[in-house]
């Protein structure tokens, strides 16, 4: 167990270098110029060469990766071009609005559609399996930009139940924190229940069709312990798969999300980033992304272990 | 230690407490929701050096908390500001200026003479009237601690307009410290001198901006008036919230948790308009104009008669009714200077009355002796009204058998590629669409696109001899005299013409009814003077 994790650890490292390449490269090569954007629309090109020099960006590529990767290697991601803050400091200031959205999405979805997936899965073909998988096609179905704004025209605009965005520090106050999330986590949660519920019914199906579910209901184990101790517990490994490969969905969502409720976190940072071509913030931030869900899949492999104690490492 | 429920409750309650505890203590420096106010502005505050950069959010925060020598008036009149007195000598060369007591910056600190001549010469290192300006400044020093004075190698009238300008950048004045900065650099600390101070403490980056009022700014007598007059803080605190959604900002505007949006999609604005709470205004009166720059370095544009031929294809009402749909908030325009300016005038603008004339555009091509080459349009997919100007100029020159091709990319992309002056083939380009405020074409030296001067000048590079010679007399005019010889520019721009214009519109801002006082001006949105009833 131990070597195993050491190996995927070190292949961290591996894929945090290739990833680096590729974000640096895609992002020098793609059409769009800093120093060009920062000079504004009255700048004359002498201006525009003047900043791109102060830059660095009128360097070899090569020699811009060398001093980029070995800043990152010592802990440096770099200094916003335009805010001059260092990138460090920004991913810090955006990672709690992102991390509480992305668990308040987590505590909301993943029990709303174990319960569904699981109902669906028990009463296959009656109006609970139907209704639950009208909610799951709808959760696919409906952009999260527009899932979100018939929310706030509802919840928010209409009964003013919540409040149409920004959001509150957990320090400041609690209750606003909660009261902030409730609607952003409700809209990106709905295509992660969609996803967990239709699974959990389609996995489940299989371990409900099993002999040891038919014997333990021979013994006259009763219908919630058959569920969730006999069937749920056998279902858990593809259930957890997809849970893991759904915080890549919740990744991609963070950033609508973030910007239809106007809430400070790393998505929008990334999008503000991208549209104005501010190289460090955008190779930082997706570093992080990538060895958040590196870490993620580790863990979610290292779980199948204590779902299934047949699987070694 | 076994868990008791009483002991669980005792400690939730301690631990809430001491979550709480920061915002116990912040909640005694906030001041009320009746003297703040929040404000959604035209976009995220990325940089705070509005000497820097150009963009007009960083001249907004440039205008909370920094104060200027001179500010234009709600006439577009330059009038002191920080300036008590002043004079020219009388061979008309060299300017004095004394500084008006109980002036100070935000760290207690007096404004002085040094910190005046320092700010002028980082600006004018970064602003195309500054630049212009200091081709004939011979000398410039401070005199004492409020007194400066600049000597020129010439006359130049322009002095007061170039200080007092509300075009990007404006001439804000920093301490000497910070105004030492390299000007291609940007500063690090942000201390003014004017009604409001920024808080960097309680401020977000990204998220929001927090300005509180300086209870120590000795405002002018006068009554505020554009960028002039007495900048009086009726608010304590305001607030810019970075809201990136339009859809968001409206029903945050709605529901009252803000109290200002600046930009407003001008199709939603019949939703505003129909909310009694909501009150819409069109605060910059000369509105935006959008403008088409050809490639004067490469076939068709470097030759006059397809210049000329876009004159004649253009329907600018066309483009502003797709991109704007509501007539209250655009018009056509046939001034070279943009239309509501002081400079506005219907020299040489035949072809306007014509507009559109596809015939006669067809024909000029045909003069120029255009073959058929591609004619590539950079279009910018996520800037609205850009592309759609550029997706109509396209089909109209399709129209005519003109091979346009759409180069599509995000505005960033267009930036970028603009300032290529290799062939369209290789990476160039033949047109772009951009828009700059209808204030900054009226005055034909500080707007960069008025230039002709070639390949020392703004994208697009156009040459004409004549209209630099013209652009000098404007200068060396007195104010009285100016009118006359921008009839001249005119009469010869529309001629060779430099640029094409496609329509003017005129951006409402949308505020709760109980905020009163905005002050309406081109380029700038000021927070003196306003309040909350």
């Amino acid at each position: 167990m131990i070597a195993y994790v050491a190996r995927r650890l070190a292949s961290l490292i591996v894929v945090m270098a290739l990833v680096g390449v590729c974000v640096f490269l895609l992002l020098h090569l793609a059409p769009g110029d800093p120093a060009a954007i920062i000079a504004g629309d009255n700048a004359t090109p002498a201006q525009i060469a003047g900043i791109r020099t102060k830059l660095g960006l009128d360097e070899a590529l090569p020699l811009q990766f060398l001093r980029w990767s070995g800043a990152v290697l010592s802990g440096d991601l770099g200094v916003s071009i335009f805010s001059n803050t260092p990138v460090t400091t920004l991913i810090g200031q955006r990672l709690e609005p992102t991390l509480s959205l992305a668990l308040a999405t987590l505590a909301f979805a993943v029990p709303v559609a174990l319960v569904l997936g699981v109902l669906a899965a028990w009463r296959a073909g009656s109006s609970i399996d139907r209704a639950s998988m009208i909610v799951a096609v709808t959760g696919f179905s409906a952009p999260a930009f527009v899932v979100g704004y018939l929310m706030i025209y509802v919840f928010a605009v209409t009964l003013k139940w919540f409040p149409v965005q920004g959001y509150t520090p957990i320090a400041e106050n609690v209750a606003d924190w909660a009261r902030h999330l409730v609607l952003p986590a409700l809209t990106l949660g709905l295509a992660y229940v969609a996803l967990i519920a239709r699974i959990t019914r389609a996995t489940m199906l299989e371990v409900l069709a099993e002999d040891y579910i038919r014997t333990a209901k021979a013994k006259g184990v009763a219908t919630g312990p058959m569920l969730l101790k006999h069937a749920l517990k056998n279902a858990g490994v593809p259930i957890i798969t997809v849970i893991g490969i759904g915080v890549a969905l919740l990744i991609g969502g963070v950033v609508i999300t973030e910007t239809v409720y106007n809430i400070p976190g790393i998505g929008r940072l990334v999008v503000d980033a991208i549209s104005k071509r501010d190289y460090p913030i955008i190779q930082g931030v997706i570093l992080v992304f990538s060895a958040v869900y590196v870490v993620i899949n580790l863990v979610v492999d290292l779980s199948y272990t204590f779902i299934d104690p047949r699987i070694r490492y | 230690m076994a868990t008791t429920r009483r002991r669980f409750v005792q400690g939730s309650v301690a631990a809430a407490t001491l979550m709480a505890a920061p915002a116990i203590g912040r909640a005694s420096e906030t001041p009320a929701a009746a003297k703040t106010l929040k404000a959604v502005m035209q976009g995220d505050l990325r940089s705070f050096d509005p000497i820097w950069t150009t963009a007009n959010i960083s001249s907004y925060h440039g205008a909370m908390i920094y104060d200027t020598l001179f500010g234009v008036d709600g006439n577009d009149k330059p009038q002191p500001q920080m300036v008590d007195s002043f004079g020219t000598s009388d061979d008309q060369l060299t300017w004095t200026f004394k500084l008006r007591d109980g002036l100070g910056f935000h760290d207690g600190t007096p404004v002085t003479a040094a910190d005046c001549v320092a700010s002028i010469r980082r600006w004018a290192v970064r602003d195309g009237a500054g630049q212009h300006m200091f081709l004939r400044v011979k000398d410039i020093g401070a005199k004492d601690d409020k007194t400066f004075a600049i000597t020129f190698s010439e006359p130049y009238p322009l002095i007061l307009d170039a200080f007092a300008k509300a075009g990007t950048p404006v001439l804000y004045i920093m301490r000497k410290k910070d105004a030492e900065t390299d000007p291609m650099q940007q500063i690090t600390e942000y201390v003014g001198s004017g009604p409001f101070i920024f808080n960097t403490r309680e401020t977000k980056q990204g998220a929001f901006y927090v300005y509180d009022r300086n209870a120590n700014y000795k405002p002018r007598p006068e009554p505020a008036s554009g960028m002039a007059g007495g900048k009086i803080a009726k608010l304590d605190r305001v607030i810019w919230e970075n809201v990136a959604d339009d859809q968001t900002a409206i029903a945050a505007l709605q529901n009252g948790e803000i109290d200002f949006y600046e930009l407003p999609p001008i199709d939603l604005i019949d939703q505003l308009e129909a909310d009694k709470n909501i009150h819409v205004e069109v605060l910059n009166k000369s509105g935006q104009i959008v403008w088409c720059r050809m490639n004067w370095l490469y076939p068709p544009f470097n030759n006059v008669k397809a210049r000329q031929a876009l004159l004649y294809l253009v329907n600018q009402n066309d483009v502003m009714k797709a991109a704007f749909g509501n007539p209250k908030y655009y018009r056509a325009c046939a001034s070279y200077f943009g239309c509501g300016t002081p400079m506005e005038n219907d020299e040489n603008t035949e072809w306007f009355k014509e507009a559109p004339n596809k015939p006669k555009a067809a024909q000029l091509f045909k003069e120029a002796g255009y073959d058929g080459r591609p004619v590539v349009i950079l279009q910018p997919t996520n800037f609205a009204v850009f592309n759609t100007a550029d997706q109509l100029l396209a089909q109209w020159l399709r129209e005519i058998n003109v091979n346009a091709e759409l180069a599509a990319s995000d505005w960033g992309g267009v930036v970028t590629r603009r300032a290529n002056r290799e062939p369209p083939e290789k990476g160039g380009w033949n047109i772009f669409v951009t828009s700059a405020s209808g204030a900054a074409f009226g005055n034909p030296i500080t707007l960069v696109g008025h230039q002709a001067n070639g390949d020392k000048g703004w994208f697009g590079w156009p040459s004409d001899e004549t209209h630099e010679r013209l652009r000098d007399k404007w200068a060396k005019a007195q104010p009285q005299d100016r009118l006359a010889v921008a009839k001249e520019i005119q009469r010869n721009a529309w001629n060779f013409v430099p640029h094409v214009y496609m329509g003017l519109y005129l951006q409402p801002a949308a505020m709760r009814a109980n905020v009163k006082g905005v002050i309406g001006m081109p380029e700038l949105i000021p927070f003196w003077n306003v309040e909350k009833t």
